[in-house]
């Protein structure tokens, strides 16, 4: 007997797996998957009307090149069908139900417009239409307790109504539910008869401010249809599908299904795990991440505490209150069209060429754009996209240029090249991008000279660089296979469950028994839910945090202290944050949450061969040399190709590294050098100003 | 000024200036403590040059965009701002523009490094001095002025929720300026980083839930820190002489967009005039004429006719009209343009003295700054329709239904005080719909959202809703305006000053008026309707109603 369990258990092991990680963006599908010689990346075309046939294509390929068996792969997926949905508002037809009297907040919103000197300004209609929103007779007071209670009959009418009106999902949204779900829960009770998917604000979001949570709720209603049936395709060939969400780890298909509004950042959340495994492998933790495309740049910031949050997060003009990773949007990338503006300032987008007609050098349009700006400079390093697959009009680019010359030396007073020119189109669109980098840093009291930037997508590493130096960023770190960073980051997120309990509790003595109580019933259900999703015990993390304000105040900060002097560590954390501290005020315990982990095993670490010497000192081998444009002025570099750059070895500076799907530019007061597993890490000499 | 500058250089000087008064917003709205700062913002924070012009204002309140710079000339002309002093002020006629607005002021001064430091940046001037002499901003600075002066001012002003006087919330219907509450000129709040503790004990012995008022203090002084410390970054990053040269040169550029988009309207004389319905005092209507000159890029507007000051707290002192007028000329621009001192440099305004325009000491003025205010709107904007008819909207709810509520909190055992405005209908567009249930012009700050409310007074809100069909009819409707229905769980007393009750706001084009707004009380299920102006004591468990007005349609069915 002893003997067979063993055999079973070792054929177990053996049983061919292989786990994938997919990204789905507008232009490409990145997959990225565990082989015996480490990750493989490749890319397909993107199927926008439905996603999963490029999917699916892609999955197929891994199964023949693996050998394993379609429906075996273990797949986590960074979608952004959620998002698509809501901005083109194809989402489902749904019911919101409130406390009779609160239809309407849902349209209102917070009252204000969204523009305030733009005449022709509009709010984006209610994802609920008024005739679609229901109030029903009943109240919970601030106290959390029945004023009024649920009215059944009107409810059983409304289950009828709802039911001739063919709603495909309900939402239910009550005054005070966080404090008092028994309401929420009959009425959710009574509805599920109606045989649609049903969202409960207590359970999606228990935290007060009924707009947002509302707004919330709704959004999850909105998208459940939608994405269930698109998981489900997905499912119909892989049994094991796990999906990325906004706050950076995976939850099953089946609960993203039931709480889709957490799968929102998809896809960008996957970036920035991917930033933070390559920030392992440098053993640092204070990144700034620089995801840089076309259209638009994602940016986010991560200390020792990790991935910062947010839950104020706007999501195509509406309030998402959960917990999601706090990236900041600009629109601004490769294709951003610059201008000279009618009071005669350089502006760099918020339009875009986008990929069609795309900037001038695309050789369609007369845009000039930064990608425009980057080829006259000479940055791409003589050599076009994608490996010079794409070949750039070098010609229709410096036409456009010279247009916007003329237009900036009318309103200089004096000549303007088109190197000027291009120069000032990087000099604006940097300055946007330093805007959105300090939105994220110094304005939240992070300073940048404590952090190294991690830049990807394509255009990120060309950037990388003049903005380490604006904000005196040490150090950048160019992750390899930057292209697919955020498929990456999917395949290595951990399975994370968040939890959150409203306490609004003055802090002082006696509450740590209470805390002690509530930590331990939220760790308990997380454990549970984690053991069946396969993780042991000793695979699990639980990490306790607290927000808390001074009484009276609206805004918490998080803090990980939950036992001790935890007034002491509020006031310093407050200190910290806004200048001054209030030692004599009381604090107040707005809630407890607990973040629960179950860790994936960690994707294979790639390390490249060293150079035959594995001397640091030791230069890498040119490709080529040639000449481009940095900080205004014509200069040599060097050229390399990153694909061929040994472990170990240096760079010359002022250099350009191409590789397939990025190019990086590196100025001459740097130190340039590549790591153990591929990174380029560049330390920058930032002189005394 | 003809001098010559960098495009590219502008341009960023434009965000970080931006985003320093962005980010003073932001540390004024996470530490306050009154649910009106922290929930409804109703706040402003700029930056403003050494000669105390405007340079950047945060995208927060229209009514704040003109009236902040004569607070900061205000504090530069009545006392000296050193290293480490705030001045406050809200005297509504030397800087401020009602009393609840409490404007704090402070230097951004170098840093000191000893004398070697202070011998090198004397230099450092008189180098770029020579280079760049046509400069304006050092034209009438020595060298050494600048290590001893400011080299620029950051301020903020926010509205408290009570500032004393007989009302609770200081917004109700007096006759001169002594009993709508304390009236603060410019004095130094905080002297060498410390508060001026006997200073202090005095204003909050004077208003009604004087802990909130503290910490709300404390939060605007904190935010003044957080504008200062971010412009030493810039001064110390790209030197004191660029940034104070661009700052004129943000200046020149606001100028020269807001000449381009007067150069856009057709050379005309344009009159218009519209009336609020009364002064709280008596039920006489009270008129307000304009009349707008526009010569190529220049643009006069004279509002000689305009009724003069009024016994009720309707009076708008010049500030207020500035600010009016600042609105109603940047939403012409079309685009994103910095909110600096250049704006107004095109355009004169004619303010006759003692008028409703332009009230003297000691009038009454808590509801010229919120609706006196928008009724200026509403005259320049009918008045402009008549030039570009496929651009100017109708008239939208054109008041702000400031609503207060005072009494004892029997849970904490301390006075509050809850001030919100209500939104309405905004007026229909010549080519779309008005927006239903929104702030408009001159306010943007957002509701009190019920939860919070509720944890934070002894009230509880009962209806919220949209005033459905109340926007003009037209082939563009008015937007709706909102109904908000209150109830005192303590005895309690209320006050409203709200407008357009009897004369409605008005169509374009054809388009019907929007419906006038309506107020009531609610008690034991019987309604009665109360005037637009006042205050009454309410027992607990009482309701106060307000309907707000809808927007104006455009165009005929």
């Amino acid at each position: 007997m002893a003997k067979l369990s063993i055999r079973i258990t070792k054929s177990k092991i053996e049983s061919p797996k292989c786990c994938v990680g997919v990204d789905t963006g507008g232009t490409f599908t990145d997959f990225v998957f565990v082989s015996k010689s480490g990750l493989r990346v490749f890319k397909l075309a993107s199927t926008p009307g439905d996603p999963s046939i490029a999917i699916t294509e892609g999955l197929k390929r891994v199964a023949r090149k693996t050998g394993v068996r379609l429906v075996d792969l273990e797949v986590v997926h960074g979608t952004t069908v959620a998002t698509n949905t809501l901005l083109e508002r194809r989402g489902a037809r749904t019911a919101l139900v409130t406390t009779a009297g609160f239809e309407d907040v849902l349209a209102i919103g917070r009252q204000a417009r969204p523009s305030l000197y733009d005449l022709s300004a509009v709010r984006p209609a209610a994802l609920v239409p008024s005739n679609m929103r229901f109030g029903i007779h009943e109240r919970v007071t601030a106290e959390g307790e029945v004023l009024d209670k649920l009215n059944e009959d009107a409810l059983i009418k409304l289950a009828g109504k709802l039911k001739r009106g063919r709603v495909e999902s309900v939402a239910i949204c009550l005054l005070f539910s966080f404090l008092y779900p028994e309401h929420e829960r009959r009425v959710a009770a009574v509805l599920r008869a109606l045989g649609v998917p049903i969202s409960v604000s207590h359970q999606i979001l228990p935290e007060y401010r009924e707009y947002e949570r509302t707004s919330t709720v709704t959004i999850n209603a909105y998208l459940q249809p939608l994405m269930g049936s698109y998981f489900k395709r997905l499912r119909n060939h892989v049994r094991n599908l796990r999906i990325m969400q906004s706050s950076g780890g995976s939850i099953s298909a089946d609960v993203a299904a039931v709480e889709p509004v957490r799968t929102i950042l998809s896809g960008p959340a996957g970036g920035v795990v991917g930033a933070l495994r390559v920030a392992g492998e440098c053993r640092i933790k204070n990144i700034i991440t620089f995801d840089m495309g076309g259209t638009s740049t994602d940016v986010a910031l991560c200390d020792r505490d990790g991935m910062r949050m947010t839950r104020e997060a706007l999501v195509a003009g509406l309030p998402v209150a959960v917990s999601m990773m706090d990236i900041h949007t600009v629109g601004a990338g490769g294709g951003s069209i610059a201008r000279v503006d009618e009071g005669g300032s350089l502006r760099v987008g918020p339009e875009s060429a986008g990929a069609d007609p795309g900037p001038a050098c695309y050789g369609s349009s007369l845009f000039p754009t930064v990608t425009d700006a980057h080829l006259i400079l000479g940055h791409f390093g003589g050599e076009g996209l994608l490996g010079g697959e794409f070949v750039l009009d070098e010609e229709r680019a410096r036409k456009a240029m010279a247009q916007l010359a003329i237009d900036m030396s009318k309103t200089g007073g004096r000549r303007v090249s088109i190197f000027q020119a291009a120069q000032g189109v990087l000099s604006v669109a940097n300055s946007n991008m330093e805007s959105a980098l300090r939105r994220i840093s110094v304005e939240r009291g992070y300073d940048p000279r404590e952090f190294s930037l991690l830049p990807f997508g394509g255009a990120g590493g060309l950037h990388a660089f003049e903005l380490a130096r604006s904000l005196r960023i040490p150090q950048i770190i160019v992750p390899t296979l930057a292209g697919a960073l955020s498929a990456i980051g999917v395949l290595a997120a951990d399975v994370v469950k968040d939890q959150s309990r409203t306490m609004m509790l003055e802090l002082g003595p006696g509450i740590q028994t209470t805390l002690d109580k509530l930590f331990k019933e939220m760790e308990s259900a997380a454990i549970i839910a984690l053991r069946r999703e396969g993780f042991p015990d000793a695979k699990q993390r639980h990490e306790r945090s607290l927000a808390l304000r001074y009484k009276g105040q609206s805004f918490e900060l998080e803090i990980r202290k939950t036992n001790g002097n935890i007034g002491a560590a509020f006031d310093r954390a407050h200190k910290e944050r806004y200048g001054y501290d209030q030692v004599s005020h009381v604090v107040e315990i707005v809630s407890a949450r607990v973040r629960s982990s179950g860790i994936v095993e960690k994707l294979p670490r790639d390390r490249r061969s060293s150079s035959s010497a594995s001397d640091k000192s030791e230069y890498a081998k040119a490709a080529r040399r040639g000449s481009a444009y940095l900080n205004g002025k014509k200069c040599r570099v060097v050229v390399y190709h990153r694909d061929k750059l040994p472990a170990g070895t240096k760079l010359r500076t002022p250099c350009i590294v191409t590789e397939y799907t990025s190019t990086t530019l590196i100025h001459a007061d740097a130190g340039a050098f590549v790591d153990a597993y591929g990174n380029l890490l560049i330390q920058l000499r930032h002189g005394e100003s | 000024m003809k001098s010559k500058f960098d495009p590219i250089t502008l341009e960023i000087y434009r965000a970080l200036f931006t985003s320093v008064a962005e980010e003073m917003g932001i540390a004024l709205r996470r530490t306050a403590f009154s649910p009106n700062i922290k929930e409804r913002r109703d706040y402003s924070c700029a930056v403003f040059d050494a000669k105390g012009r405007v340079i950047a204002q945060g995208d927060h309140m229209p009514v704040h965009l003109g009236s902040m710079p004569m607070a900061v000339a205000a504090a530069l002309k009545e006392t000296e701002l050193k290293r480490g002093d705030v001045i406050a002020l809200n005297d509504p006629f030397t800087g401020g523009t009602h009393l609840p607005d409490v404007t704090l002021v402070a230097g951004v001064f170098e840093e000191l490094k000893g004398e070697g430091r202070r011998a090198k940046v004397t230099t450092h001037i008189r180098r770029d001095w020579n280079k760049e002499n046509q400069s304006e901003a050092l034209s009438e600075l020595s060298p050494f002025a600048f290590c001893s002066s400011p080299l620029f001012y950051v301020a903020n002003r926010a509205h408290h929720a009570d500032i004393g006087g007989a009302m609770p919330g200081s917004m109700g219907v007096a006759t001169d300026i002594y009993g709508e509450g304390l009236c603060i000129p410019a004095i130094r709040l905080v002297r060498g980083g410390e508060i001026d503790e006997d200073l202090m004990r005095l204003i909050l012995a004077n208003v009604r839930g004087h802990k909130e008022r503290l910490g709300d203090f404390q939060a605007q002084i904190g935010s003044l820190k957080t504008g200062a410390a971010r412009m030493l970054e810039i001064v110390e990053r790209r030197g004191e002489v660029e940034a104070a040269n661009y700052a004129v040169h943000l200046i020149a550029y606001s100028a020269r967009l807001m000449r381009h988009a007067i150069a856009a309207i057709p050379n005309g004389d344009y009159e218009a005039v519209d009336v609020l319905d009364s002064d709280g005092i008596t039920d006489k209507e009270v008129p307000i004429k304009v009349r707008i000159t526009i010569r190529n890029s220049h643009a006069r507007v004279d509002f000689t006719g305009s009724a003069q000051q009024v016994a009720g707290p309707l009076n708008a002192v010049e500030a207020i009209t500035v600010s009016a007028v600042a609105y109603v000329f940047r939403c012409l621009i079309g685009m994103d343009v910095p909110a600096s001192a250049g704006l107004m440099e095109p355009i004169e305004i004619i303010a006759p003295r003692g008028t409703v325009v332009n009230a003297l000491h000691p009038s009454s003025v808590a509801g010229g700054n919120v609706e006196t205010s928008q009724r200026i709107v509403d005259v320049l904007f009918k008045a402009l329709a008549q030039a570009l008819p496929d651009e100017i909207p109708a008239a939208s709810q054109g008041t702000m239904n400031n609503l207060t509520i005072g009494g004892f909190d029997r849970r904490t055992g301390i006075e509050f005080t809850y001030y919100e405005t209500v939104a309405g209908g905004m007026g229909a567009r010549p080519g779309s719909d008005g927006m239903s249930a929104v702030h408009t012009h001159m306010t943007n700050s957002l509701n009190t959202p019920a939860e919070a409310l509720e944890y934070a007074y002894p009230l509880r809100v009962r209806s919220y809703s949209i005033r459905k069909g109340s926007g003009g009819k037209g082939k563009h409707r008015g937007g709706d305006g909102v109904v908000r229905e209150i109830e005192t769980l303590v005895p309690a007393q209320v006050s409203l000053l709200a407008d357009r009750r009897k004369c409605p706001p008005y169509g374009l084009n054809g388009g019907k008026p929007g419906e006038v707004g309506r107020d009531s009380i609610v008690q034991d299920g019987r309604k009665r309707s109360i005037t637009s102006k006042g205050s009454w004591k309410l027992g607990a468990n009482t309701r106060i109603r307000i309907e707000t007005p809808g927007g104006g349609g455009h165009g005929r069915n």
